[in-house]
């Protein structure tokens, strides 16, 4: 066994397109490209954890070699700043040397579909000036937010949620070559909870590998464990009219895990809606409603602590009124 | 006399002429006051004085009974606040008879500090002593209009307090540094008188601050001290005047002269407004205009557009003030913010994250966001098991994590892992080493580019907007 470990889902990601077990059909037509030397750009979409990046990056591996990320822009839509940065890197990227016996460089934009209209305007003036060296791959989790002028340009591909073998046959194959020590049914669990998303599925089984041997109970203590439970506390202790105890899990939560307000927004969001929660269905809907308040204002920059405070206060308030 | 007494003890008013201003008040209260001398019961048995603090409530009581030779029986509310306090003293007070002076007066600070709830029946406790007390009984408020105090008022002789003109807190401060023997510029002493905003007792610390530090009180250092020395005189006072003030202009005026720069007012609010506003109601609502105000303080930022910034203090000032509606104010003495403490150690946090999320994210080969929710939370559950730390310190190893970023993963099995991870390349130092070498194969073939970014960025923000805010507060 090697001392150094990976996580897993880096560790067994598929390099080669042929190592890609499932999404066969748009397997099958890259590797025509591969063959050919020849592909237009290419839309890839898809829900979260289906292959989509990966794919991008076995196609670029088949078609330049073990090298291949010399040849290929990475870019990431909601980690540049903004079209002008992207402009500038394509820029230069398309300047860069081409790769020996393919006439094209690639450039993989992921979370295209973070952009607003006005950007992707601007990203298809960029398709056409580059065309005749590089070809776009953009990744997205919903199509119908990328505007139609790039639609048409782009070969589409969609790619579906994994399907139970997949995902279980995955797991079982990682879990034996690992050493661990699991249950058949954990498997299944794991494949329910993750919902075809295979980054999710190896990840919860790396995790719960810790905790000994992999069965139904760990699996589910791992899913609790990966939203920090101080989240929903905090929430209860809002809605119990206990301002500052909500206040100070707040503070821990930015402290201790790092989260900025708008994660703690989007992990709210996502609490009020568990049954955990016991409150009117109604104050579920109102509680969205501000909460949407407070994410545009921390968007529009202002300060996390007192949007959250303004949140925890909004809280304590309905939470009186229900009593 | 000991030098080191405060002026406000020392200079405090012992006859009512001393009393600056306030003439009305003087009048009615010597009136009313004089009824109870002569034996003659006035129709009001108590009075309720109310007006901004340091104006010279409590003051003008002491000396108008000094006058009258009457004992002065002090209680602040905020130590009898409860039904049962209020019978067992001031009920017992108000059928005393005075053993040695003509009369026994019963002065009740702060009234506006009982809660309607927490303290229940203590107004009503109060209402049935009025109502059959054979002393007079004086009370003081900042803010008379709350609805749990209005059964009081209905039964009181409502005296007001007006804040203090610049001259007559000028004229003031110049009697003390006659007596102190102080040289004083009488614009170093306008400029106090400004800032106090009507409070006597503001000014006289202010004074003393300056006199006791440099031995006279020019208008220079006045200006010099204001801006170095210690602000929290100065953040407690803008506060106070803030939470109590009674009509919109004043609580903007709190803002707009305050020597305070609106984003360290920001942070002592969000901190202090919690322990002033106690009604739910109160807490929203304050909350709601301290989060417009970031919101348009943003804006006004963002746009350049400065003039934006009057409607941050509207919201600052105002529209804290008035958020309370029917709560009392709380007691709680206002606090340093706990943020400004946390502020630095949050920013290392979000540091290590920033740097960790990029990392993983060509790794594997997703955004930061998704590492930073799908990825991050595993790796804390892996990192933070008690039981089994090796799984954790093989995947430090494997991506060469420095102990800050296993600290943040692991919080307190942070030790374990750091152990174990030592343990593991003492074990096999060789391998580890090439380990580093095999892992890292990918990760040597990025440009460099993006790394020394990041560098950069990071420094830029260090120099942004939180540093400046710290070196201010």
């Amino acid at each position: 066994m090697s001392v150094a470990e990976l996580l897993w889902v880096e560790k067994y990601r598929p390099r080669t397109l042929d190592d890609i077990i499932n999404q066969k059909e748009v397997v099958e037509r890259l590797k025509v490209f591969v063959k050919e030397r020849s592909m237009p750009h290419l839309l890839f979409a898809g829900p979260p954890g289906t292959g989509k990046t990966t794919a991008a990056h076995a196609l670029a591996h088949d078609l330049y070699g073990e090298n291949y990320r010399q040849y290929m822009l990475e870019l990431n839509a909601s980690d540049e700043r903004g079209i002008n940065v992207i402009r500038e890197k394509v820029k230069e990227f398309a300047r860069s040397r081409a790769p020996e016996g393919v006439p094209f460089k690639v450039i993989l934009l992921d979370e295209s579909d973070n952009m607003t209209g006005d950007a992707q305007q601007a990203l298809r003036r960029l398709m056409e000036l580059y065309t005749a060296s590089t070809r776009f791959i953009l990744v997205a989790n919903y199509p119908s937010k990328i505007i139609d002028p790039i639609q048409s340009r782009c070969a589409f591909f969609r790619f579906t949620p994994l399907g139970k073998d997949d995902v279980v046959g995955r797991l079982r194959y990682i879990a034996e070559r690992e050493g661990v020590d699991f249950d058949e049914e954990a498997l299944d669990t794991i494949y329910e909870i993750s919902e075809g998303d295979m980054r999710r599925a190896i990840n919860v089984l790396q995790a719960a590998s810790v905790m000994g041997r992999v069965t139904v109970e760990t699996v589910y203590k791992v899913v609790g464990m990966a939203r920090p439970r101080e989240v929903r506390e905090m929430l209860k202790l809002a809605l119990s009219g206990d301002f500052m105890g909500a206040r100070s899990l707040m503070r821990k939560l930015m402290l201790e895990y790092g989260l900025s307000g708008e994660d703690i927004v989007r992990q709210v969001h996502r609490e009020i809606f568990s049954q955990e929660i016991k409150i009117p269905e109604e104050l579920r809907v109102m509680i969205a409603d501000y909460l949407g308040e407070v994410h545009f204002r921390l968007v529009e920059g202002s300060d996390d602590d007192i949007q959250l405070s303004a949140l925890l206060a909004w809280l304590a308030l309905m939470g009186r009124r229900l009593k | 006399m000991d030098d080191r007494i405060p002026w406000v003890v020392k200079y405090r008013p012992r006859r009512v002429e001393e009393v600056v201003g306030q003439d009305e008040a003087k009048r009615v209260l010597r009136e009313w006051l004089k009824q109870w001398a002569e034996g003659r019961v006035p129709e009001r048995r108590a009075a309720l004085l109310h007006g901004p603090p340091g104006v010279g409530k409590t003051s003008l009581v002491e000396a108008l009974a000094r006058e009258f030779d009457f004992d002065v029986l002090e209680l602040n509310a905020s130590d009898y606040r409860r039904k049962s306090d209020i019978e067992r003293t001031v009920s017992v007070a108000a059928r005393k008879k005075p053993l040695f002076k003509k009369g026994l007066l019963i002065l009740m600070d702060e009234v506006d500090g009982i809660d309607p709830k927490a303290d229940e029946g203590g107004i009503e406790a109060l209402v049935e002593v009025v109502k059959v007390t054979g002393n007079p009984l004086v009370f003081t408020a900042n803010d008379p209009w709350r609805e749990q105090l209005r059964p009081l008022r209905e039964l009181c002789l409502m005296v007001e307090f007006k804040g203090l003109s610049e001259t007559a807190i000028v004229s003031l401060l110049q009697r003390i540094c006659e007596s102190e023997r102080l040289q004083c510029d009488r614009e170093a002493l306008k400029l106090i008188a400004e800032r106090s905003i009507g409070d006597a007792r503001a000014a006289v610390n202010d004074l003393q601050a300056v006199a006791e530090g440099y031995g006279r009180v020019t208008l220079d250092i006045v200006r010099a001290l204001i801006k170095g020395r210690d602000k929290s005189l100065d953040i407690w006072r803008t506060l106070n005047n803030i939470v109590y003030a009674r009509q919109a202009w004043m609580a903007k005026k709190a803002v707009t002269q305050s020597e305070i720069d609106y984003e360290t007012l920001i942070t002592w609010l969000n901190d202090n407004i919690p322990k002033k506003y106690t009604e739910p109601e109160d807490l929203y609502r304050a909350y709601e205009a301290l989060s417009r105000a970031t919101l348009q303080l943003t804006r006004s930022k963002t746009t350049g557009e400065w003039s934006l910034l009057q409607y941050v203090f509207d919201l600052l000032g105002p529209g804290v003030t008035f958020a309370r509606t029917s709560g009392t104010i709380s007691k709680e003495r206002y606090g340093f913010p706990e943020k400004i403490r946390l502020a630095m150690q949050l920013r290392t946090v979000r540091e290590i994250r920033e740097k960790l999320a990029e990392q993983l994210a060509r790794n594997v080969l997703a955004s930061k966001s998704i590492v930073k929710n799908e990825i991050i939370p595993y790796l804390t559950i892996i990192f933070r098991n008690t039981s089994n730390p090796v799984m954790a310190a093989r995947i430090a190893i494997g991506y060469r994590f420095d102990k800050e970023t296993v600290k943040f993963l692991a919080g307190p099995n942070a030790d374990n892992i750091i152990k174990t991870i030592e343990k593991i390349r003492r074990a096999k130092p060789e391998e580890v080493k090439n380990e580093k070498i095999e892992e890292r194969v990918e990760v040597k073939k990025q440009p460099k580019v993006k790394e020394e970014k990041t560098v950069k960025d990071a420094k830029s923000k260090s120099t942004g907007s939180l540093d400046k805010f710290l070196k201010r507060s």
